[in-house]
């Protein structure tokens, strides 16, 4: 679905990703794992438009689309949750999933939001209430059902279980599966929770120092032995 | 008729503010031009009286549209600076420049017409033209009018339409709006048209209650500036509230003192707004609408 081809990008002077290579699945999850500073946000954010590349391709639909600003992405069907600020704090929670679909027609986005609706229905007693009141979990879901207004075909979610509950986080992965297998989404996750996100994942890719470590199905990379080790902390790798 | 003058002063005030406002939430610009452009609607609406014998009332929706040019135009000057990720330092400093250059066109604009009408048009006033009703003076009504028609438009736009919450998104937050495909370049761009519209329109009302001259709207930026700050930079309701408050400050203020030690104090007007936009950002630096009220009531309640 979106393949990426030798991509250097960073911001300003700085550059964070080198000669990136991978190749994100249809209908699939793929997640982005490894320490801090590797390299993962930085790679959502490219994909999506909001950093500086300095060479590489990002092929999407036959296209190159590593020059298209990330509004127009928004409307090739690409979404983007970002980890923090992913919800309008003073707009209503209706009037969030209203904007998400902004791109969309009207009757398209009641559709739309009913189905976000159903799939998170914690939203519907909240809908007249500002973003900025609700819950960190209530906030997620806003966020995450604003991404399924978006109808997106690509979706992009940066640690979306930041800062949440071990409960709460496991209500988000199983809300990521029902998204796949319900909607038929193409997921490109990036999570601290690295051994949760594998495990409901298809593929995976390894992240140090903005190089891609290792790659391969989420079932080897949890088997991987640098892996293990990384998420037990026993090294930087 | 204090109070009269006080309230007129306070719609024009916030008619310019709310321009100020919007257009420093949307691309972070403190515009110092802000004042001239109100000028730059003051002497196409002297032109349209003496050259074609319109009614300044009844050009208020040219000027409209000639504000809503001269904000595009600025924009669209200050863009590569914008693109370039400019500190506002620097945005200030160009529109200072852009200040400056209004202000010589302006000044070379009335020697113009006052060659083409026969007469000077440095200064001028519009008050003989205006009418009366129940005692009161039109500019009180007309400009009460405009507020209230501006502050509906506004609030259909903002809450009722797309676009309008597109708008208010992308003033929030920039970059997440742009991820929910919204054109923030589009927003940005309509906030200054607006701007520059509702200067021009304040313009044509200005010298209904003072004598303009090329150089006013150096003297006005004080109190916009002031207005915009006391009321809060990151709220446009900020723009109203600040527009009030320094509006009806700075003529009651002064006209007491001046009535209590002699009209020499008049001069000294817009010390009463600087006076009143220090204090306001010693005690609530993010200005009236940055204040969380909801703290302060607990605070109250609990001490």
């Amino acid at each position: 679905m979106i393949k990426v081809k030798n991509l250097n990008a960073g911001y300003g002077k700085l550059q964070i990703l080198f000669d990136v290579n991978a190749k994100i699945e249809k209908g699939k999850i793929t997640t982005v794992v490894g320490p801090n500073g590797s390299g993962k946000s930085t790679f959502l954010k490219t994909l999506f438009g909001l950093t500086k590349i300095y060479s590489g391709e990002i092929i999407f639909k036959d296209k190159n689309i590593a020059k298209v600003p990330p509004h127009q992405k928004a409307r090739m069907k690409i979404a983007y949750l970002p980890q923090t600020n992913n919800v309008f704090a003073n707009l209503t929670v209706e009037e969030n999933l209203k904007i998400a679909g902004y791109v969309l027609d009207k009757d398209k986005v009641k559709e739309r939001i009913e189905i976000a609706l159903n799939v998170f229905p914690e939203l519907k007693d909240v809908l007249k209430r500002k973003a900025g009141t609700l819950s960190g979990g209530q906030r997620q879901f806003l966020a995450m059902g604003m991404a399924l207004v978006r109808d997106a075909e690509v979706l992009m979610l940066d640690e979306p279980t930041a800062q949440l509950s071990p409960k709460l986080a496991e209500v988000i992965f199983e809300k990521i599966i029902e998204m796949r297998d319900e909607f038929g989404l193409t997921i490109l996750l990036v999570e601290q929770n690295a051994k949760r996100a594998l495990e409901i994942s298809d593929n995976g890719y390894m992240f140090v120092s903005g190089r891609v470590a290792f790659e391969g199905t989420a079932e080897e990379l949890l088997n991987h032995e640098k892996f293990k080790e990384y998420s037990l902390g026993i090294t930087a790798i | 008729m204090i109070l009269e003058g006080a309230i007129i002063y306070s719609n024009l005030l916030v008619l310019l503010a709310l321009g100020l406002t919007l257009t420093y939430i949307t691309t972070n610009v403190p515009n110092f031009a802000q004042g001239s452009y109100a000028i730059v609607g003051s002497y196409v609406a002297l032109t349209l009286l003496k050259l074609f014998d319109i009614n300044p009332y009844l050009s208020l929706p040219v000027l409209f549209v000639v504000g809503a040019v001269v904000g595009l135009i600025t924009y669209l000057a200050l863009k590569p600076l914008l693109k370039r990720g400019a500190s506002v330092e620097i945005l200030m400093i160009a529109t200072l420049a852009i200040d400056l250059i209004l202000l010589g066109a302006i000044g070379a604009y009335s020697e113009i017409l006052s060659q083409i009408v026969g007469s000077t048009q440095a200064k001028f006033v519009f008050a003989n033209l205006d009418f009366t009703l129940f005692g009161f003076k039109g500019i009180l009504f007309v400009s009460t009018f405009v507020i209230i028609l501006l502050l509906i438009g506004l609030y259909l736009l903002l809450y009722k339409t797309k676009f309008g919450i597109a708008l208010r998104a992308s003033m929030e937050n920039p970059s997440l709006a742009q991820t929910m495909g919204i054109d923030v370049e589009k927003t940005r761009l309509f906030s200054w048209i607006l701007s520059g519209a509702l200067a021009c329109v304040a313009g044509g009302l200005l010298p209904f209650m003072q004598e303009i001259v090329p150089s006013t709207g150096d003297l006005i930026i004080i109190s916009i500036f002031a207005a915009s700050i006391v009321g809060g930079l990151r709220h446009i309701s900020g723009a109203l509230i600040g527009g009030y408050i320094i509006g009806l400050s700075e003529s009651l203020i002064t006209y007491y003192l001046s009535q209590a030690f002699g009209t020499g104090f008049l001069v000294y007007g817009k010390v009463i707004s600087l006076i009143i936009m220090i204090l306001t950002l010693l005690i609530a630096p993010y200005g009236i609408t940055g204040v969380d009220w909801r703290k302060v009531k607990k605070m109250l309640f609990t001490s």
